[in-house]
């Protein structure tokens, strides 16, 4: 039954006329795991030197924003394009893993990479950077959102600030940055913008509900940009990852809520940063790493709302039985030995 | 003796389901920006249904405004029957054309303020069970329309959080509705930016704001999810949901008429 409506997905997806340019074989097709090394300080001598060089370091060379690029897939992110030779600005909370990252980056590539420690949460942060690009009339080619939070708590549990800064960091900030540098980008074009979303935009998961509103929100919103900005030359593009192991507290939740599925559907940081930034530039739309997240991405976008709904909210109403289970046995063990 | 809260109360459709709920005996609470269409609306609803009614002006876009009208609320009553959630903005001027505050004060509004206020009302809702959650959304929010991009991306958002919160409220005995409209001719603007864009079938679509406040309460009552006003709306939605979104993107955008004129609020 399953595997019937896969396939019916799949036939479906490939005959009608938005995705006709994707041969079937494409949305089917198998990513391997990334081959290309990554060097680390030591090789990073070869590795600047193997580089054509164009004038990459002085403020001619092309950049890049990264919004949230100091860890998990924002640094995978950062890493594909420093990679491919761009200069970096990243923007993060915190000055220490921005530091971290930019030695990291730099040490190993021949770019340079800028830092700006700002809470993107926060209504000054777009008018920031929007000025620090303008001032240092950077040729901004790329623009990436990828701060974003989410976590295992669900809605009814969060305090109503924690719900103000979601809505604001997952959907304000990405849509208001796009703005601010859409006169730069469009100046520098052909450009890319790349939003990451979630493959729980894709339907209503109700034990992460404001995080897959919020990410709807973001899907809804690249969809509807692709077309606005087609005739300005600038491309963009929503990453849709399944789980990707960028915390422990990530690992442990998704294995307990998804179970060896989820596992087996996860990716690391750096896959998945380079694998949206490699489609990015192929200038497709919505971008999602893995075979088994493609697969299920199709049938959770063909299926109807209220059954995924369901399907999630059981998956869930299991796990807090089992975490409950785990808690009342811990709690038993702690007393009998006392 | 039971109460209704209805955010953006004041006009259109939110107005329809104050009289909706009025014509059912309940008393309203109403809270809205403009304090003059407020009064109004206490005077007519008061006069013509005989209940009682308390209003509060106040504009729920800005920091902060979400937990005056709760703490206020919960100061005029102890418990809550329905919560209605029918203030949004929309209007022709939209992505690429806004500023950032702009863009902020929909995004709060439309989404934000809807999110909070319902966490902040559930314990009244609680206290009242079986109640009833109504938001409202629209049929831009089945799929991206790239002329309206920030007011469907908010609009979706506002759907997949109803699809979530009914499932998780299921057992607490409160039903969670998302209201979806098509057109609905609440203002002359509306009516006439409508026409241009989608013609005859527009006028087909449309449904008048107090047959879609009636229908929504309705429905909300027996506890429907997603509520869709008129036949060929609901024809419609089937296809939209039916669809890959990428190509509706595109014929929203291919077939969909240059925004013309100035913005507008709802």
């Amino acid at each position: 039954m399953k595997h019937c409506l896969m396939i019916c997905a799949l036939l479906l997806l490939s005959f009608l006329p938005g995705t006709a340019r994707q041969p079937a074989s494409r949305l089917l097709h198998y990513d391997a795991p990334f081959t290309l090394e990554f060097p680390g300080p030591e090789s990073c001598g070869v590795s600047a030197g193997q580089r054509d060089s164009t004038g990459l370091s002085d403020s001619t060379g092309s950049w890049a924003v990264v919004a949230g690029g100091s860890k998990g897939i924002g640094y995978g992110i950062s890493e594909a394009l420093a990679r491919r030779g761009y200069n970096l600005l990243i923007i993060a909370r915190h000055t220490d893993t921005l530091l971290k990252a930019k030695a990291q980056l730099e040490t190993a590539y021949h770019v340079r990479v800028e830092i700006l420690a700002a809470d993107l949460a926060y209504d000054s942060a777009a008018a920031k950077i929007g000025q620090w690009c303008t001032s240092r009339n950077i040729r901004l080619k790329v623009l990436c959102n990828v701060a974003g939070l989410g976590g295992a708590n669900d809605y009814l549990s969060l305090p109503l600030d924690s719900l103000r800064y979601m809505v604001r960091l997952n959907v304000e900030s990405c849509m208001a940055l796009s703005l601010t540098l859409l006169p730069l980008l469009e100046k520098n074009a052909p450009s890319y913008i790349l939003n990451v979303a979630s493959m729980a935009g894709f339907a209503p998961i109700p034990i992460k509900n404001m995080y897959s509103a919020t990410k709807s929100a973001v899907v809804f919103f690249s969809y509807s940009l692709r077309y606005q900005l087609e005739d300005k030359n600038i491309s963009v593009s929503c990453l849709c990852p399944g789980p990707v192991y960028t915390k422990p507290e990530i690992v442990q939740d998704t294995r307990a809520k998804l179970g060896g599925f989820g596992n087996s559907m996860a990716l690391d940081p750096h896959t998945v940063g380079e694998y949206a930034i490699k489609k990015t530039f192929k200038k497709r739309l919505i971008i999602v790493p893995g075979f088994l997240a493609k697969v299920s991405s199709s049938v959770i976008r063909f299926l109807p709302r209220r059954w995924i709904t369901n399907i999630y909210g059981s998956k869930g109403k299991k796990a807090e039985k089992k975490a409950r289970k785990k808690a009342e046995a811990e709690a038993a063990g702690a007393k009998t030995p006392s | 003796m039971d109460w209704a809260f209805i955010a953006g109360g004041s006009k259109g459709i939110g107005l329809a389901m104050a009289e909706a709920l009025a014509r059912r005996g309940f008393h309203l609470i109403l809270a809205a920006r403009n304090e003059e269409d407020l009064r109004k609306a206490k005077a007519l609803l008061e006069t013509r249904h005989g209940i009682q009614s308390e209003i509060c002006s106040v504009d729920l876009s800005l920091a902060g405004a979400t937990k005056k009208v709760s703490e206020w609320c919960k100061s005029k009553t102890g418990e809550l029957k329905v919560f209605c959630y029918a203030a949004g903005l929309g209007g022709s001027r939209d992505f690429p054309l806004l500023d950032t505050d702009a863009l902020q004060t929909m995004i709060s509004l439309n989404l934000q303020a809807a999110v909070l206020l319902c966490q902040e009302l559930l314990p009244l809702l609680k206290n009242a069970r079986p109640s009833h959650i109504l938001l409202t959304a629209s049929m831009a929010g089945f799929a991206p329309i790239p002329a309206k991009n920030v007011y469907s991306s908010t609009k979706t958002a506002l759907l997949t959080f109803s699809y979530s919160l009914n499932q998780q409220l299921k057992n607490d005995g409160i039903s969670v509705s998302c209201l979806c409209p098509g057109p609905v001719f609440t203002k002359p603007a509306i009516e006439k930016e409508t026409l241009r864009q989608l013609g005859w079938m527009g006028r087909q679509m449309a449904v008048p704001p107090d047959e879609v406040g009636e229908y929504a309460i309705k429905e909300m009552l027996r506890g429907k999810l997603v509520i869709i006003p008129g036949w060929l709306n609901r024809l419609l939605s089937h296809f939209l949901r039916f669809m890959p979104r990428r190509s509706l993107a595109w014929i929203y955008h291919r077939f969909g008429k240059p925004v013309q004129q100035d913005a507008d609020d709802t």
